[in-house]
């Protein structure tokens, strides 16, 4: 029989079961699918790392490495195994797409996966391996021809399979990139016979077999201990780079500790929002059955067994949100972790299961349990004392005078308004959570639109205005002077770099040295405006600056790699840079002795006019880098709609909820307004007016806190873009507005019901 | 003059199938300014003819008159407007705020009744004027049914309606709030109409109406109505 009254009181509350069901569903759903994604994310990695051994270390020289250089290194204890690898960009001919070509001596280091085709054959000497993600871009078939050209050799070859590579896990051909654009850019392997193949007898004759400029390793030893170990072995200072350095890892990591965060803030928002509405719901059911509660122990039934009944409220509420949820949390994880979703356009991954961790579940698990002991609690409440006691209705608070009634501004108030004051103060928990509910929604929408802008102020300067070239021409470093490249660089109107590799203590950075004179690349400060770069000293990025607590004025020590020669320099300035690079003019760079080799021009002049020429390696579009970004902003664009869809959901299920409480407690008020001769729509007014005071409040401190987690999320999600938090006043407007909206809408919903109100029933009964 | 007159009046509740008759076909007439005790048993119909007078319900037949004016056929809004204006209620269980002070319970109707009296004057004349910051709950039965019949006199209106006033009280009290009713009456020249089940406090009534099974089995006139000192309680 009382099972029969639990689903019967399930369909009297229905308005808040549902709301809190969703409320849990929302929260698990958030919890499990950014859990999922950054789980399953691990997972998928794991595989291809394993399946395609992908290398802990990186060793680079310019001037190659022989098989006796790798010999040694594979003889160093605690290393597994190593290869001679090497990786060009290349031209497909006909053609301005570009295509990283490896060549691998041992492919269980750094190796390929199959997707299709025939499996990778060492001794083939016109198979090309291809990416699968380029040839489905590029429509190139198992079968088709292709020619590559590096400099002035090329390479015809057949496709024989199409693949994927930990190595090329994020495929980008340089650090302006944001995102992968495999219809301009993708990787191939070919057999080291292959290679072989192209390279002039001559030319072999004069370099022997040193041209693999990176030796690949899998170890298990530390940075430190492999750099120790290598350098001795081989007798000099070496560039290594552990797999943490790497793109293909660092980036897959970082996309793994996004997740970390995104499944612990906003599951946190949502999951307290719903624990915390569940404490107000729960005590306002109890509240109103508690006179059923006595007449249930008046007739006999012990206290246990009415807990059971009533604490099965929340366990159902608990399960039944949990189920949605986790079919929320599959969905939401499946939107962003899928093949063709959003993190398939930037991490190309054979494998795309979902898992949900371990502790998703002990969570889940002890969420409900957590429920059902509030409910269990509520109930233990309205069970004190006798029986007669538990018959007796629940009343609440005695309303109290406070120190602001003594005011005479108070005093001055209209009655809706002091009844307004009155119920929130006497009321507080639901108000509370009300308000804590539209902060919610505002961080959400001040959070995600609030990105959006951060992001477009990005792109904006550091890609549109900050890179104001046409083309970027690449040199061949190997044969090309710094008085070549000068008239080169004069003769296309150009501005130029000079990009190395040095270390400060044990960390690697990019050391860029330009010559401006053409503003075709500017450099934004912290505050992202543009500077000129001055001649007396170096410039950092915010990130280093961070770490290494630099500050204009202060000095900093730096070797080049292959050399023990050490340079000081003056710290100038900070610049915001996408690259952990230290920058300097060719002037400074001479100030302080360095010497540097010219190996990028930024121009204007047409892609078609320049070249060919024998220093120049290619020439890469400004649109290209701008093409990237349309995905990029895709992706953000997916990520907001979310964002505002969740703060939408969120505001409205909080408020309606808490709404028709506040309806339901103040029933009788309002009846007994009525009866004394108040219109619908007077008291329709005063139930919204208390809605939109919330609102207000809550706005106000939603915009700083909205802007608070978006800085955090900036700090902790995107560092290595060096953004700057920038919000619009549109985002503001918006936020304030769709929150205004929301609490309109639902004060609305709300008050209808008002006209509903049957004074006679009302009145009768018993206070 | 009368002041209410409900004509062929029937309020008919259906429920499915059921059909329960709460007035049948009721006529009735009553003099303005007259203490009036609607005298009846549990489910007798007296409350049903209280709220059809006071406008929070409407007559499934028939027409009811109250100071010259058809209430049966108002709007919400209308019938809203005639509470505010026409009627106050005194209930059984006060029915006060209780995020309002005992002044401000009584001063909301400023709001709404264009000849509202103040508030001070009349929380004074019901004795409860050095109490009116406190909060409903912390007044007593007998103090709260004092607001209670505050707020309603503050709206000026024609007619006083009280569903059992003294239902929740003691006695002692109860002859307090009887006697503050009936001064309403005689010096204020209000209507006064208590439903009740107590036949002692229609001993004090210029007019009583029996009413059974949804009928009015008499509508008498007292010549003689005792003092609220002279009923035995």
């Amino acid at each position: 029989m009382l099972l029969r009254k639990l689903f019967r009181t399930l369909l009297q509350y229905k308005a808040q079961f549902i709301s809190m069901i969703i409320m849990i569903a929302l929260g698990v759903g958030v919890f499990i699918g950014f859990n999922m994604e950054w789980y399953s994310l691990e997972k998928n990695l794991e595989y291809i790392y394993s399946a395609t051994g992908f290398s802990d270390f990186r060793i680079y020289s310019e001037k190659g490495f022989s098989s006796k250089d790798l010999a040694a290194i594979r003889a160093l204890p605690g290393v597994e195994d190593a290869t001679r690898y090497l990786s060009v960009n290349t031209t497909v001919k006909d053609d301005t797409d570009m295509i990283a070509l490896t060549v691998n001596e041992n492919m269980n280091v750094s190796g390929l996966l199959l997707m299709a085709g025939e499996p990778y054959d060492e001794k083939s000497e016109d198979g090309i391996w291809l990416s699968d993600q380029y040839a489905a871009k590029n429509n190139v078939r198992l079968g088709d021809a292709l020619t590559l050209t590096y400099k002035n050799y090329s390479l015809t070859g057949t496709v024989k399979g199409l693949i994927k590579s930990s190595e090329y896990l994020i495929c980008l051909p340089d650090e302006t990139q944001l995102m992968p654009d495999y219809t301009s850019y993708g990787f191939a392997y070919i057999s080291p016979a292959a290679f072989q193949k192209i390279i002039p007898g001559i030319f072999r004759a004069l370099i022997g077999d040193n041209w693999y400029y990176q030796i690949n390793v899998k170890s298990d030893l530390t940075k430190a201990a492999f750099v120790k170990a290598a350098e001795k072995a081989l007798g000099k200072t070496l560039l290594v780079l552990s797999k943490e350095e790497t793109l293909s890892f660092a980036e897959a990591n970082g996309e793994i500790e996004e997740g970390k965060t995104m499944g612990s803030i906003l599951p946190v928002l949502f999951l307290a929002i719903a624990v915390l509405t569940m404490v107000t719901t729960m005590h306002r059911i109890t509240a109103s059955e508690k006179t059923q509660i006595g007449t249930l122990k008046s007739l006999g039934f012990h206290d246990s067994r009415i807990l059971r009944h009533y604490s099965a409220y929340a366990l159902m509420i608990g399960l039944m949100g949990s189920v949605l949820g986790i079919g929320i949390g599959y969905l939401l994880g499946w939107f962003i972790m899928n093949p063709s979703g959003a993190m398939a356009t930037y991490i190309d991954m054979p494998t795309w299961n979902l898992y949900v961790p371990w502790f998703g579940w002990v969570v889940l698990a002890g969420m409900i349990a957590v429920l059902t002991l509030l409910g269990y609690l509520s109930v233990k409440k309205m069970l004190k004392g006798t029986a007669a006691d538990a018959l007796r209705p629940y009343t609440p608070s005695k309303m109290k005078h406070l120190a602001l009634e003594e005011t005479k501004a108070f005093k001055a108030l209209g009655f809706g308004t002091k009844w307004n004051l009155r119920d929130l103060l006497r009321h507080k928990a639901r108000s509370l959570m009300t308000l804590f509910g539209i902060v919610g929604c505002m961080i959400l929408l001040v959070g995600g639109l609030g990105m959006k802008d951060t992001a477009d102020a990005f792109v904006d300067v550091f890609f549109d205005k900050a890179i104001n070239y046409q083309n970027q021409v690449n040199l061949d470093t190997e044969g090309v002077t710094n008085g070549e490249a000068l008239s080169l660089a004069e003769k296309y109107s150009a501005d130029w770099c000079a990009q190395t590799s040095v270390q400060i203590g044990d960390r690697g950075f990019s050391l860029e040295i330009y010559g401006i004179s053409h503003d075709k690349v500017r450099f934004p400060d912290e505050n992202m405006c543009f500077v000129s770069l001055s001649d007396t000293g170096a410039y950092v990025c915010a990130r280093m600056a961070k770490d290494m607590n630099l500050r204009p004025g202060d000095t900093l020590t730096f070797s080049p790699y292959d050399s023990d020669q050490q340079y000081t320099v003056t710290v100038a300035g900070v610049l915001r840079s996408m690259a952990e690079s230290v920058v300097m003019t060719a002037k400074y760079a001479e100030t302080v002795g360095f010497d540097y080799a010219i190996n990028t021009l930024y121009t204007d002049a047409d892609a078609a006019s320049i070249g060919p020429n024998a220093h120049i390696l290619n020439v890469q579009p400004k649109q290209a880098i701008m093409d990237s970004f349309d995905m990029f902003m895709e992706l953000m664009n997916e990520m907001i709609f979310l964002l505002v869809i969740a703060a939408v959901v969120l505001g409205i299920v909080v408020l309606y909820n808490l709404g028709v409480m506040s309806y339901v407690e103040r029933y009788r008020e309002m009846a007994t307004l009525k009866v004394v001769g108040f219109k619908d729509r007077k008291i329709g007014s005063l139930l919204i007016s208390q809605n939109l005071w919330l609102s207000v409040l809550g706005i106000l401190i939603g915009l700083p806190a909205g802007a608070g987690v978006l800085q955090y999320l900036l700090t902790a999600l995107a560092a290595e873009y060096e953004m700057k938090m920038a919000i619009g006043p549109a985002t503001y407007l918006i936020s304030i507005l769709l929150t205004f909206l929301v609490s309109l809408a639902v004060g609305l919903m709300v008050a209808k019901k008002n006209r509903r109100i049957d004074m006679v029933a009302a009145l009768k009964t018993e206070e | 003059m009368n002041i209410v007159s409900f004509q062929d009046v029937s309020r008919v509740y259906r429920n499915g199938d059921h059909e329960q008759r709460a007035l049948d076909h009721v006529n009735l007439r009553l003099e303005k300014g007259k203490f009036i005790v609607v005298l009846g048993p549990s489910g007798a119909g007296k409350s049903t003819l209280l709220n059809l007078l006071g406008g929070l319900d409407s007559p499934t037949e028939g027409k009811i008159v109250v100071a010259g004016k058809d209430i049966s056929t108002l709007s919400n809004n209308e019938l809203a407007d005639y509470r505010a204006e026409t009627v106050g209620f005194v209930f059984q269980s006060y029915n006060l705020i209780p995020t309002l002070t005992v002044l401000e319970n009584v001063a909301l109707v400023k709001e709404i009744a264009p000849k509202a009296l103040s508030s001070h004057e009349m929380l004074k004349s019901v004795g409860l004027a050095d109490h009116i910051h406190n909060f409903p709950s912390e007044l007593s039965g007998g103090e709260q049914q004092r607001v209670s019949i505050a707020r309603a006199l503050a709206k000026n209106p024609e007619i006083l309606l009280c569903d059992e006033p003294t239902g929740a009280l003691d006695s002692e009290t109860g002859v307090m709030v009887l006697r503050l009713l009936l001064s309403m009456a005689r010096d204020m020249g209000k209507t006064i109409i208590i439903v009740t089940h107590n036949q002692n406090i229609a001993r004090m009534a210029d007019v009583v109406v029996q009413v059974k099974n949804g009928q009015i089995l008499a509508c008498e006139e007292q010549e003689h109505p005792l003092n609220v000192e002279e009923v035995d309680w």
